[in-house]
């Protein structure tokens, strides 16, 4: 009797009073998340607004500026965070079907790739910095003959730096995670953060399915 | 006791779901290397970056088998963020004189 009381009580102890039941929880949470997903693609949005703006002001600096950009890592870096956005779902998977072992490896292989990806982005910065190509008035790459050439790139340190500051925010989001999975903290019944860290981690892939073609692949 | 099942993708689907973005990014380099004339390369690119959210939306997200309400909140995230456009479009793009320091 004790036993079967205690079971119950240990898939419950997620429950907060203010729901009539776990699923009522879990759908709430997960509108939440949404609403917060609305307000990223908004946020986001302003920064998409100016490169809109900006390209239709000046079309043949997108082009001249972007051959500074390497199609080759922006195309790897793609592939990485779709990869990572493949281990989230999996992790989620493996929560549904209580292989915690499961969760914590593809929680690893995550932010394994989302290393990789912050380590490619910080070769390319490197790589522009060291040619003076910096936002704004701290630009003095002499390579693109256009006169607003450092604008470009203002907006482009710009979005890929909220997206990669993103990314770190999502590292650090999945250690919190894989911390949580090893204390035992989640099972069939209660996966909630990781169902929602795999929300948050599939817009900031989305983010970058636009970023990637709009900066780097304008011939 | 709860009201319906979470909907749990198999392996494979995922997979399957994983290598079609693949497939997509691959198509969405390839495209560049054909010369598709000026305003058409764009329309291109962002039509196939629009299919890959989708997918994702759809099928990562679980949209597909979820509250059509999340649904609802995503597309009309989307149209305002047409509208910002729009409207700042209706001035930018017909100003005699951009800003002049911009």
């Amino acid at each position: 009797m004790s036993g079967t009381s205690a079971t119950i009580e240990k898939r419950l102890d997620h429950l907060q009073h203010h729901f009539i039941d776990s699923d009522q929880q879990f759908e709430s949470a997960k509108l939440g998340m949404w609403i917060f997903l609305a307000t990223e693609i908004l946020f986001f949005g302003g920064l998409f607004a100016a490169y809109i703006v900006y390209r239709s002001w000046y079309p043949e600096l997108y082009i001249q500026a972007s051959t500074e950009l390497n199609t080759f890592w922006g195309a790897i870096n793609t592939g990485v965070l779709i990869g990572s956005s493949l281990t989230v779902a999996m992790a989620i998977r493996s929560a549904q079907l209580n292989q915690i072992k499961g969760l914590i490896y593809n929680l690893y292989i995550t932010i394994a790739l989302a290393f990789v990806f912050m380590v490619i982005k910080y070769f390319e910065y490197a790589h522009k910095f060291h040619l003076g190509i910096y936002p704004g008035e701290y630009y003095t790459f002499e390579g693109i003959a256009h006169e607003k050439a450092n604008i470009f790139f203002s907006i482009y340190y710009m979005m890929t730096g909220v997206h990669g500051l993103h990314v770190l925010i999502g590292i650090g989001l999945m250690i919190w995670l894989v911390y949580k999975a090893k204390k035992g903290a989640f099972h069939s019944g209660y996966y909630t953060p990781v169902e929602i860290t795999g929300l948050y981690w599939h817009l900031v892939d989305i983010i970058w399915i636009f970023l990637f073609p709009l900066l780097y692949l304008i011939d | 006791m709860s009201a319906h099942e979470h909907h749990i993708s198999s392996a494979k689907f995922l997979w399957g779901v994983g290598i079609a973005l693949f497939i997509l990014t691959v198509l969405t380099v390839a495209v560049t290397w054909v010369q598709i004339p000026e305003p058409w390369n764009v329309v291109v690119a962002i039509a196939i970056a629009v299919v890959k959210a989708t997918v994702v939306a759809a099928f990562f997200m679980n949209l597909f088998w979820d509250s059509k309400f999340n649904t609802m909140i995503l597309i009309m995230s989307a149209l305002f963020f047409m509208l910002l456009i729009g409207i700042t479009l209706l001035d930018t793009l017909y100003r005699i004189d951009p800003v002049p320091s911009f």
